[in-house]
């Protein structure tokens, strides 16, 4: 492996699978798994099963809501699909998530100078 | 707001675990099927593939372990778990648990029982707001046993209440009164002053209180309504206060009603309130004026020793209008309500709650015993699962989960057994007991039950739940335990020494009882009769009708068939008379007055000629009264054994000359000694009394009275015809008829109460020591099987098996007993204001105790022992 695989940060998880079903819409837990390796162009060790406990908790505090339904090929699978307080949380959580990242950018960019 | 959401959408899943388990297991499969046939599609042969997908996807139990975890929650969870499992192992060994339950439910159960009546005297607050500040003070003299205040120092001490907020008077006791409209009744009234409710910060729920005007001598009635009386008489209605009641023939306006749950301070009955309308000007012309009860709040923050130190000066100042000779006996007292209420109510409280708990203590510790015989036989399933993964801390809570169900299932048995015992008790209790009769199982008993029941399985269930699983048991050796043994014989010996102490004190009370009940009274009681009556002032208001009424009455009970001898008097023994006098007071002819102090209180009763008779009291010198005496011309006595040996101790009594109350009336003649009458409870001697002639003078009258009949006949049908001829002279007339035997053997109502209770606390005690000893003993040689086998395959005599189990359950049973003795010895002091003539540390007794005790633990150690000296050594060999 040329690069090395990155673990997914705590509290990561949550607000990758929100913006997947913002971007693509109602998704099943494969096709969440899939769309964010697929993103991460495999920079990022993710444990498929890892992401049930995690829409559990989305699903427990609201912000998505699960229904069953036939996938592509004829398999029947849970769809997650984001509610209207998971938008918000996903616009407040985006938010805070980039004025973090600018905070740690400039951080180490004044370190490096 | 997500964070409830959360909780909700967990407990939800609580209840719907099995349909969530099925969609997770569908769920994934799914994902793995997907990732599998995107493998297969890559290439992959489907073997390889499906293990491709499961790398890809990581474990997948780990994953619906986190789920779960997720989902629901996982201390309720295990909670279910450890439950579901103390249930099922409970159910499996139903003879255990029936017992251990059982023996909790019995500890329990009286625990709150005894609770439910002391709560009240002990713990409760009083019905006022902020009742710790309100207190009764006043003056402590030997003529009363209550704390009183005289109305002329009273009418100064309220201008400048000294330490306190406010203070109030009421007449001492409440007085009978009639209704006098239509359905008259008997009631009975309270002359409080006007600032009673507010000193006491209670409100009306209905009208208001007296105004200062209406507390005025000449001001117009009014009444206020105990809440009882106005629902019984006027069914509640609210425009009672627009309404009169017709009180003794003088009409008051109805102004308020009292709360549901008001009472005097004093305890005493009260339907009615009326002002007490002091009248400041004759309170001082009459000094020292009437006796008052005074109750008052003290300003916040001050304590009683302050209160005292503020009444200090006036009290100093009030104590110059006293008689001389009472000076030195008066004390300044100040007590909090609930010390004036309680009284002596307090120690004996103490005393069933403390030697109930005791019981409690035992009872536990018998379940704690069985808990831990049942625990070592379930240390190899402890060993396998901690051997398995088990944390320390998830064993020791699924032994406490199990203990504290059943300590669960003992305090809900024990609620129900309370409940019949409280009804026990109370069918049972004396007269006295202070507000006995609103005891019930409410929310706090059943609080305390449950509190109990808590520690209680916390107790019992900790000396199990820490008791490690040894390895060794693994692999199905045995292991010594000794720790675990040593453990079990200090709980035997802790029950031994809490039974002692409770056998020593049931011992202490009913030999007390026995000697109270064999006290020789001084009279005899069996077909005697007594008839109270009290004329009211209404229908009586003239002395020469009180007169008439009962010189009739007597007449009337005279001619019934059977009756032998009719007496009138003022005051029945064995209570003390209802009237009396200082020592000092009583002069005898040719010598001077005692000169300090009040030499004590004599008793004195005015009683027709068949007194003596009636009640068999045998007259020593002298004769009884004769009709004559009761000419008001006559002026005789006839004092008792004990007064006559301080009148005259080295003179005949008989012909000598006395004279009573200082007052100027002529010398009176001594014509009888009387034998002591026992009236005075507890103390062991007589006391001093004397006897007047119920005089045919309208100016010595009384408007209450009791009859006493001696006859011949059937007590019940001569109680009949006397009620009968009391309702010919007056039809409305409140008839209270009563055997004499009855009202003496009340007298020792309360320490048969007291030791009813103590000797069945006692008795059940000493009975689960026993059970205890027995289970304890047998467990111990039921271990030893092994090694008692041998000893004798070696040559051992069975008898000295026996004699080597019974040396050691001497040894735990000594060890308990000896502390018993130091616990009886410090806690039996206590005890001796409630004894008869018994000292607390009766040797005889003490021993008397010690035996039954050892008897009972050696019968119930014996039985196991035998067991094991008769055991066959092959079979203890080949055990196991």
């Amino acid at each position: 492996m040329a690069t090395p695989r990155g673990e997914v940060l705590q509290g990561t998880l949550d607000l990758m699978v929100l913006k997947t079903l913002d971007a693509l819409g109602p998704l099943h837990g494969y096709g969440i798994a899939q769309r964010i390796q697929q993103v991460s162009e495999d920079l990022l060790k993710l444990n498929q099963g890892t992401l049930y406990p995690a829409l559990l908790r989305l699903e427990q505090r609201g912000w998505i809501t699960s229904k069953w339904g036939i996938s592509d090929n004829n398999r029947k699978a849970k769809y997650y699909s984001l509610t209207r307080s998971g938008r918000k949380q996903l616009a407040a959580e985006t938010e805070s998530w980039e004025r973090m990242a600018g905070v740690i950018a400039r951080l180490l960019r004044t370190e490096g100078a | 707001m997500s964070r409830v959401r959360m909780l909700g959408s967990r407990l939800a899943a609580l209840f719907r675990k099995g349909h969530g388990e099925e969609n997770l297991d569908a769920e994934l499969r799914a994902h793995l099927d997907a990732l599998t046939d995107e493998s297969i599609r890559r290439g992959m042969s489907p073997e390889e593939a499906h293990y491709a997908a499961r790398r890809e996807f990581g474990g997948v139990e780990q994953t619906k372990e986190a789920y779960r975890q997720q989902r629901g929650l996982p201390f309720f969870d295990a909670l279910m778990q450890d439950c579901g499992f103390a249930v099922r192992m409970l159910a499996k060994k139903p003879a255990f648990t029936a017992v251990a339950v059982l023996t909790l439910a019995v500890g329990i159960g009286s625990s709150s029982a005894v609770f439910s009546v002391v709560d009240r005297i002990l713990f409760r607050s009083l019905p006022y707001p902020e009742e710790a500040r309100l207190v009764s003070f006043g003056l402590l003299a030997p003529i009363e046993r209550d704390e009183f205040m005289l109305g002329a120092s009273y009418v100064d001490f309220r201008k400048e209440p000294g330490p306190f907020d406010a203070i109030t008077a009421m007449a001492p006791g409440s007085s009978a009164c009639d209704v006098t409209e239509q359905s008259p009744v008997r009631l009975s009234c309270a002359f409080v002053e006007q600032t009673f409710l507010p000193t006491l910060s209670i409100q009306p729920i209905l009208g208001r209180i007296f105004t200062k005007e209406e507390d005025r001598p000449s001001a117009p009635r009014v009444a206020l309504l105990s809440y009882s009386f106005w629902k019984s008489r006027f069914a509640g209605d609210p425009s009672v206060l627009r309404k009169t009641i017709s009180l003794d023939g003088t009409t008051a306006q109805i102004i308020g009603v009292l709360p549901a749950n008001f009472e005097m301070p004093t305890l005493g009955a009260a339907d009615i309130l009326l002002p007490l309308a002091l009248d400041e000007d004759q309170q001082h012309r009459s000094a020292p004026g009437s006796v008052l009860r005074t109750f008052a709040r003290m300003r916040p923050g001050i304590g009683l020793p302050q209160a005292v130190a503020g009444l200090q000066p006036f009290f100093e100042r009030s104590l110059q209008g006293a008689p001389p000779e009472f000076r030195k006996e008066i004390h300044l007292s100040v007590r909090t309500l609930r010390d004036r209420q309680v009284a002596d109510a307090r120690l004996v409280s103490w005393l069933l709650l403390g030697s109930v708990l005791a019981f409690c203590l035992v009872a536990c510790t018998n379940v704690a015993n069985l808990l831990l015989a049942r625990a070592a036989g379930r240390q190899r399933e402890l060993a396998v699962r901690a051997a398995l993964g088990a944390a320390r801390g998830r064993l020791v809570r699924q032994v406490l989960t199990e203990s504290l169900l059943l300590g669960l299932f003992g305090g809900v048995l024990g609620c129900a057994l309370a409940v019949a015992l409280l009804r026990l008790f109370i069918s049972i209790a004396p007269e006295g007991i202070p507000h006995l009769e609103h005891a019930h199982v409410d929310v706090r008993v059943v609080a305390f039950t449950f509190a109990i029941a808590f520690i209680s399985a916390v107790l019992f269930g900790l000396a199990p739940a820490l008791q490690c699983p040894a390895p060794g048991l693994l692999i199905g050796k045995e292991v010594r335990t000794t720790a675990r043994n040593f453990l079990r014989q200090t709980l035997v010996s802790a029950q031994i020494a809490l039974s002692l102490i409770l056998l020593a004190g049931a011992g202490l009370l009913l030999r007390s009882l026995w000697n109270l009940e064999n006290t020789r009274m001084g009279m005899q009681t069996e077909n005697v009769l007594v008839e109270g009556v009290s004329l009211g002032q209404y229908r009586y208001p003239k002395r020469e009708q009180q007169l008439t009424f009962f010189s009739e009455l007597e007449a009337h009970l005279k001619r019934l068939p059977g009756v032998t001898s009719v007496a009138l008097t003022d005051s029945l023994p064995p209570s003390p008379p209802a009237r009396s006098t200082i020592f000092a007071a009583i002069e005898v002819a040719g010598r001077p007055l005692l000169s300090e102090g009040t030499g004590g209180m004599v008793g004195w009763r005015a009683v027709t000629p068949h007194y003596f008779s009636a009640l068999g009291i045998p007259i020593i010198q002298g004769r009884a009264f004769q009709e004559r005496d009761r000419l008001p011309t006559e002026n005789v006595i006839i004092v008792n054994e004990r007064l006559a040996r301080s009148l005259f101790p080295n003179a005949n009594p008989i012909g000598q000359q006395v004279r009573l109350f200082r007052d100027q009336r002529p010398w009176r003649r001594v014509v009888g000694v009387a034998a002591d009458v026992k009236n005075n409870g507890l103390a062991p001697d007589a006391d001093p009394e004397f006897y007047l002639p119920w005089k045919n003078d309208p100016v010595e009258s009384l408007s209450a009275a009791h009859l006493i009949v001696l006859t011949r006949m059937h007590p019940k049908a001569v109680a009949g015809w006397m009620r009968a001829e009391t309702s010919v002279l007056d039809s409305g007339l409140p008839v209270n008829i009563e055997a004499m035997g009855r009202r003496v053997s009340k007298l020792a109502d309360r320490p048969r109460f007291n030791a009813i209770l103590l000797s069945l606390f006692a008795a059940m005690g000493v009975l689960l020591a026993a059970i205890g000893m027995y289970g304890v003993v047998g467990f111990i040689v039921a271990q030893q099987t092994r090694e008692i086998g041998v000893r004798m395959a070696l040559g051992a005599m069975p008898s000295r098996i026996l004699k080597m189990v019974l040396l050691s359950v001497a040894r735990w049973t000594i060890s308990g007993a000896a502390l018993g003795l130091l616990g009886i010895l410090l806690c039996s002091r206590l005890l001796e204001s409630l004894l008869f003539q018994v000292r607390a540390h009766d040797p005889l007794l003490l021993g008397l105790a010690l035996l039954i005790l050892l008897a009972v633990a050696f019968l119930a150690a014996w039985l196991p022992a035998r067991r094991a000296m008769l055991c066959d050594p092959v079979v203890a060999l080949r055990y196991e």
